[in-house]
C-alpha cells in the first residue's frame, strides 16, 4: 500500500486557512512521486507554518523562528540523498530569517523553501509581515503599515536561486506539479504561495487572489528553463523573470518563473574538495573500527606538524 | 648544571612576518631535541601594530612563559618602546641600529595611550623619547643591547629585493646563533616555513649564514643546547590540536562563521579535509573526508551544526563570545530536543567585541547559563595542548551519549599556545556507539521509559519521528500536557545525573600534587601549565603547594571539590577574569567561599614570575586580591 504522506495528527489551523491547500499540495505531490518517506524530511521554523512537520508523515523538526533554512542545510549536506522540504511563513523566511533565505541563494544546496505569503503573522494576531504593501491596513492593525513590502520572487532572483515559481493556496493542482518541479530539480527553489489568512487578513482573501492571478503557461512561449551555457538567452530569461516578478495588484502571474540547470548545486561543489563527499557522506560514514577505537591517523593526516630532532 | 631554560620575546609588525619568524625559532629549537613552548600575541589588525610571540625552551616540557626575556627581539622601533618591562638583568635586546633614531612620536602604529604611558616612564627617567633613549632606559635594568645594521647584512647578500622582506629571518637567526643553536636547524625550519618556494628558501637561508658569520663579542649563552631526542612530534596549537581531536573523534561535519579566535580551528581542518586513516581495518570501512562549511552568520553555524547532527553525522562548530552569545537560542533547542551537537567556545577578552585577539575566562558562566528556560548540557574546559585534542574527542562522544549540547572551552591563550605532543594515545580512543532504535515503524524519539534518561536515537534518512521545540510527546508533537511535560523535563535533566556518575572522576577534576601541602590552587582552563611550574617552584623551596584543576564545570564534580577545599588550609582562586567565576561556580555548588584571588583581565597570557610573586604576597597575608598585570 502507498505510504500515507499525512501524519494522524489534527490540524489546528482556522477554518478557511490557505496553509490546508499546502499540505494537501505536499502530500500530493510527496504521493504522485512515489518517494521512499525515508527519502524526505520537512523543516520549518515558527508560526502557523512551522505547525507543518507535525501533518507530514515524513521525519520532521519544527525549529526556531527564522532558522528553518540552516538546520534544513545541515540536514541535507549531512546527507545530500535527502529531499530536504522547507515550510516557513512570510515572516519567517523574510523577515527574522531574511539573512539565511539570501545565503541560500548563494549555496543552492537543494532546498525546496515553499514560502507560506499571506502578509500578515498569524500566530501573535495579525502585525504585518515583509510581504506587506506599504500603507496597506487589514483589520488587525491600528494604523496603515509603515514598511515597504519585500518581493520574494525578484529577492529570490537576486539571492541566486536556481528554481524560482509561485502558487495559489487554492489551487492545489498547479501548486502539487510545482513541487514536483521543484523537488526534481537538484539545486535550491522557492515556491512563494499566496494564501489568505482568513482571521487577520481581511484584504488578500481568497476572492481577492482569485480574480487577480494568471499562469505564466497561459502564455504557450513561456519557457523559464535555462538549460545550456548561452549567456545571452540565460540573461534574457532572468530578466524576464524579473520583469514578471514586478506584476501585482491588476494581475499575479503565477507558476515557474525561473529554472537554471546550468548552476551546480552546493553538494556538486563540495564533491569536488571533500573526499568521497557524496559517495561516503557525512552521514553515512563508518567512524570508527568494529572495537570501536579511531580510524584517524594523526601524525600522517597533519604531517606537515610532525617535528623530529635532526 | 642547570637545565637549559631559555626565555625569547620576539615582537615586530603585525604582518611583517612575525609568525614565520617565531615558526623557525621554534622548529629550529625542536630540531635540536629541545622542547618548546610559544604563545601569540597580536592587535585585531591586518597590517602594521605591533604583534608577538613569546617563546620559552626548555629540556623538560615547558608548561608556562615567563620574564625576563633573555633575548628580546625587535623587528622595528616599536617593539623597543613596547617592551620595557620585559627586560631584566641580562636581557639581550637584537635591534637593527638603524631604528636608534626612531622616535616615540612618529610611531603611529603604537596605540596612543600606550604611546602616552612609554613617554611618561622616558620622561620620568630622563631619556629622550627615542629607541636610544629607551635601550638606555633597557640598559640601566641590566639589559644588554645588540645593535646589529639589519639593512646592511640583508644588503651584502640579497641584490634585486627589499631587505625589509628578510628582517624575520634575520632577527630569528641572531637570535638562534646567539644562543648557540646549530645553523642547519634553522635552515631545515626555513625549509618548512617557505614550503615549495625554492626561490624564496634561497635567499632567507644566505640571510642566515650571514647573520652565524657574525661576531658579536660577550652574549653568546654558554653550553649550546643540543640535545638530540629522535621522537617525532606534532607542534600543535590549542586550535590545531582540537581540529585533530575532532577529526580523531569521528567528527565529520563541521560549520562555522570567521571569527577570532576560533577560525583557525575550521581552517586548519579545510586544510585537512582529506583525512589519512591509521593501517588496518580503515580500508574495508565507508569513509571520506571532513565536509566544513562556513555559514552566513553564528546563527547559522550552530542550527546547521545541529540539524547535520539529526542525520548522524558526528557535528559541530567553534566561535568565540559574540558568535556564542548569538548561539544561545539553539543551543537551548539542542538542550530541550536532545542533539548531539559540539560547541567549541574559544574565550577572548570580553565583554561585547572586548579585545578581540586577547586572552579572557570571562565566558564560564556564561557557557553555563546560555540560552532561555532549563535544559540539561555539558561544559568541559582544557588546559594545554594535549588536552585540547582529548577534549575535543571527549566532547564528541558525550555529546553521543548524552544526546545534548557539550559545550567545550578553550581560552584565547590555549588556542594560539604552540607546544609538542610526543604521542598521540589511539589504543585507547574509542568512539562512543550510540543506542541507535532499529524497531521499526512507531519510533519514539522520546521515549519517557528509560532509566537513565536516554531514550533510543534514530536519524532523518533512517526513521519517521518529529521534533519540535515546544515541549513534546514521545513521538515529538507539540504537547502542553502538564504531566507529559513533567516527566520529559525529568527524563532530560535524568542524563545529567547519568552522565557525572558515569563521566571518570579524572577527566573531570583533578589534585595535582602534594596531599600535605600548605597552599592549594584552584584554577583551570591555560593557567593549568602555569600553576604547575609555580606549585613545582614553591615546592622545591620548601613549600609545599598542590593544585585543584577543573575540568568540567556541568556537571560539576562538588563532591570531589568540597572534599579537598575542606582539607585545605590556604586556598587561593587564579583565573583570567575578573569575578573569579569558577569561584563563584564552586561556591554555587559546594557553598564554599574561596577568599584569595589572583586575577587577571588586561587580555594577556599569565606569566610564571608573576603568578609566583602574586601567590607569595597572599601566603605572606598582606593582600587576598592580586591582579596581575604582565604583557605589552
Amino acid at each position: 500500500m502507498a505510504h500515507n504522506f499525512r501524519s494522524d495528527v489534527p490540524i489546528d489551523w482556522c477554518p478557511g486557512c490557505g496553509d490546508f491547500g499546502i499540505v494537501t499540495g505536499i502530500t500530493q505531490a510527496l504521493t504522485e512521486l512515489d518517494l521512499d518517506p525515508n527519502e524526505v524530511a520537512v523543516v520549518s521554523g515558527i508560526g502557523c507554518s512551522g505547525k507543518t512537520p507535525h501533518y507530514l508523515n515524513i521525519a520532521g523538526v519544527h525549529t526556531l523562528h527564522g532558522r528553518s533554512i540552516p538546520y534544513a542545510a545541515g540536514v541535507k549536506l549531512s546527507n545530500p540523498g535527502l529531499k530536504v522540504l522547507v515550510t516557513g511563513g512570510d515572516g519567517d523566511l523574510l523577515s527574522i530569517g531574511a539573512g539565511h533565505f539570501v545565503a541560500e541563494g548563494r549555496r543552492n544546496a537543494g532546498l525546496k523553501i515553499i514560502l507560506y505569503d499571506n502578509e500578515v503573522y498569524g500566530l501573535t494576531k495579525g502585525q504585518a509581515a515583509p510581504t506587506m504593501a506599504l500603507g496597506m491596513k487589514t483589520k488587525s492593525l491600528a494604523r496603515p503599515n509603515i514598511l515597504s513590502k519585500i518581493n520574494p520572487i525578484a529577492l529570490a532572483l537576486a539571492a541566486g536561486y536556481t528554481f524560482v515559481a509561485r502558487g495559489f493556496s487554492f489551487d492545489t493542482k498547479q501548486l502539487k506539479e510545482i513541487i514536483k518541479k521543484a523537488i526534481a530539480h537538484e539545486g535550491s527553489a522557492l515556491i512563494d504561495v499566496l494564501q489568505p489568512c482568513p482571521t487577520y487578513n481581511n484584504i488578500n482573501s481568497m476572492d481577492w487572489y482569485r480574480q487577480r492571478v494568471y499562469k505564466l503557461d497561459e502564455d504557450k512561449s513561456w519557457d523559464p528553463v535555462i538549460s545550456t551555457n548561452d549567456e545571452k538567452a540565460a540573461l534574457e530569461k532572468y530578466q524576464k523573470a524579473y520583469a514578471k516578478s514586478l506584476e501585482w495588484e491588476e494581475r499575479i502571474p503565477t507558476g515557474i518563473f525561473y529554472q537554471n540547470l546550468t548552476i551546480p548545486s552546493f553538494t556538486k561543489r563540495l564533491d569536488k574538495v571533500v573526499p568521497n563527499y557524496l559517495k561516503n557522506p557525512p552521514a553515512k560514514q563508518q567512524i570508527a573500527d568494529s572495537t570501536g577505537h579511531t580510524i584517524v591517523d594523526p601524525f600522517n593526516t597533519f604531517s606537515e606538524k610532525v617535528v623530529e630532532a635532526l | 648544571m642547570p637545565e637549559t631554560d631559555i626565555s625569547i620575546v620576539i615582537g615586530g609588525p603585525q604582518g611583517g612576518g612575525i609568525d614565520a619568524s617565531a615558526n623557525m625559532i621554534g622548529r629550529a629549537f625542536a630540531y635540536s631535541g629541545l622542547n618548546v613552548i610559544s604563545v601569540r600575541e597580536f592587535h585585531s589588525n591586518i597590517k602594521g601594530r605591533h604583534s608577538y610571540v613569546h617563546l620559552r625552551v626548555r629540556e623538560s616540557v615547558p608548561r608556562s612563559l615567563k620574564y625576563p626575556a633573555d633575548v628580546l627581539v625587535a623587528l622595528d622601533p616599536d617593539t623597543i618602546f613596547e617592551h620595557f618591562e620585559d627586560v631584566g638583568p641580562g636581557t639581550k635586546i637584537v635591534y637593527d641600529s638603524g631604528f636608534e633614531k626612531s622616535d616615540l612620536t612618529q610611531a603611529r602604529m603604537i596605540m596612543r595611550d600606550t604611546s602616552k604611558r612609554i613617554r611618561e616612564r622616558l620622561e620620568k627617567t630622563g631619556h629622550p623619547l627615542t629607541v636610544k633613549g629607551m635601550l638606555e632606559a633597557m640598559k640601566e635594568k641590566g639589559g644588554r643591547p645588540v645593535g646589529i645594521s639589519f639593512d646592511e647584512i640583508i644588503s651584502a647578500v640579497i641584490k634585486d629585493s627589499t631587505v625589509s622582506r628578510y628582517y624575520n629571518t634575520l632577527g630569528a637567526a641572531i637570535t638562534l646563533s646567539l644562543i648557540g643553536i646549530p645553523q642547519d636547524y634553522i635552515i631545515e625550519a626555513i625549509k618548512y616555513v617557505f614550503g615549495s618556494k625554492e626561490n624564496v628558501i634561497a635567499p632567507n637561508v644566505e640571510v642566515v649564514k650571514a647573520a652565524y658569520n657574525l661576531l658579536i663579542p660577550d652574549v653568546n649563552i654558554d653550553d649550546p643546547p643540543v640535545k638530540p631526542n629522535k621522537v617525532p612530534k606534532l607542534m600543535l596549537t590549542g586550535n590545531d590540536a582540537a581540529a585533530l581531536g575532532k577529526l580523531m573523534g569521528g567528527l565529520r561535519f563541521q560549520t562555522y562563521y570567521p571569527i577570532t579566535p576560533a577560525s583557525d580551528e575550521s581552517a586548519i581542518m579545510e586544510e585537512h579535509e582529506d583525512i589519512k586513516w591509521l593501517e588496518g581495518e580503515s580500508s574495508t570501512l565507508a569513509k571520506g573526508g571532513v565536509t566544513v562549511i562556513q555559514a552566513e552568520d553564528e546563527l547559522s553555524a550552530i542550527t546547521m551544526a545541529s540539524g547535520g547532527a539529526l542525520t548522524g553525522a558526528r557535528s559541530s562548530t567553534a566561535t568565540s563570545g559574540p558568535g556564542f552569545s548569538l548561539m544561545a537560542e539553539a543551543i537551548s533547542f539542542a538542550g530541550m530536543d536532545e542533539i548531539p551537537v559540539v560547541i567549541t567556545l574559544y574565550q577572548r577578552g570580553g565583554p561585547s567585541t572586548g579585545l578581540p585577539t586577547r586572552n579572557g575566562q570571562s565566558d564560564l558562566l556564561f557557557a553555563l547559563n546560555t540560552g532561555h528556560g532549563e535544559f540539561p548540557r555539558i561544559v568541559i574546559s582544557s588546559g594545554d595542548v594535549e588536552e585540547c585534542l582529548y577534549d575535543a574527542v571527549h566532547s564528541l562522544n558525550y555529546a553521543q551519549r548524552y544526546q545534548m549540547p557539550v559545550i567545550h572551552l578553550i581560552d584565547k591563550n590555549l588556542a594560539n599556545t604552540t607546544q609538542l605532543v610526543e604521542k598521540v594515545d589511539t589504543e585507547n580512543m574509542k568512539l562512543d556507539k550510540p543506542d541507535v532504535y532499529t524497531g521499526g515503524p512507531g519510533f519514539k524519539r522520546y521515549d519517557l521509559e528509560t532509566e537513565n534518561g536516554i531514550s533510543k536515537i534514530g536519524y532523518f534518512g533512517k526513521e519517521i519521528f518529529w521534533m519540535t521545540g515546544d515541549e513534546h510527546d514521545e513521538l515529538g508533537h507539540v504537547t502542553e500536557d502538564p504531566d507529559i511535560r513533567d516527566r520529559q523535563m525529568e527524563k532530560r535533566f535524568r542524563k545529567l545525573e547519568t552522565a557525572a556518575k558515569e563521566i571518570p572522576i579524572e577527566d573531570r577534576v583533578q589534585l595535582l600534587g602534594a596531599k600535605d601541602a600548605e597552599v592549594t590552587l584552584v584554577t583551570w582552563g591555560s593557567q593549568k601549565g602555569i600553576a604547575l611550574d609555580v606549585a613545582e617552584k614553591f615546592t622545591a623551596g620548601g613549600t609545599k603547594v598542590r593544585i585543584l584543576y577543573l575540568k568540567m564545570f556541568e556537571p560539576f564534580p562538588s563532591e570531589f571539590v568540597i572534599k579537598v577545599l575542606n582539607e585545605s588550609k590556604l586556598v587561593i582562586d587564579i583565573e583570567s577574569n575578573m569575578l573569579s567565576q569558577a569561584a563563584k561556580v564552586i561556591r554555587m555548588n559546594t557553598g564554599y567561599e574561596i577568599e584569595n584571588h589572583i586575577i587577571k583581565y588586561n587580555g594577556r597570557h599569565i606569566t610564571e614570575d608573576e603568578l609566583y610573586e602574586g601567590v607569595e604576597k597572599i601566603m605572606k597575608g598582606s593582600v587576598k586580591k592580586v591582579v596581575l598585570k604582565n604583557g605589552a
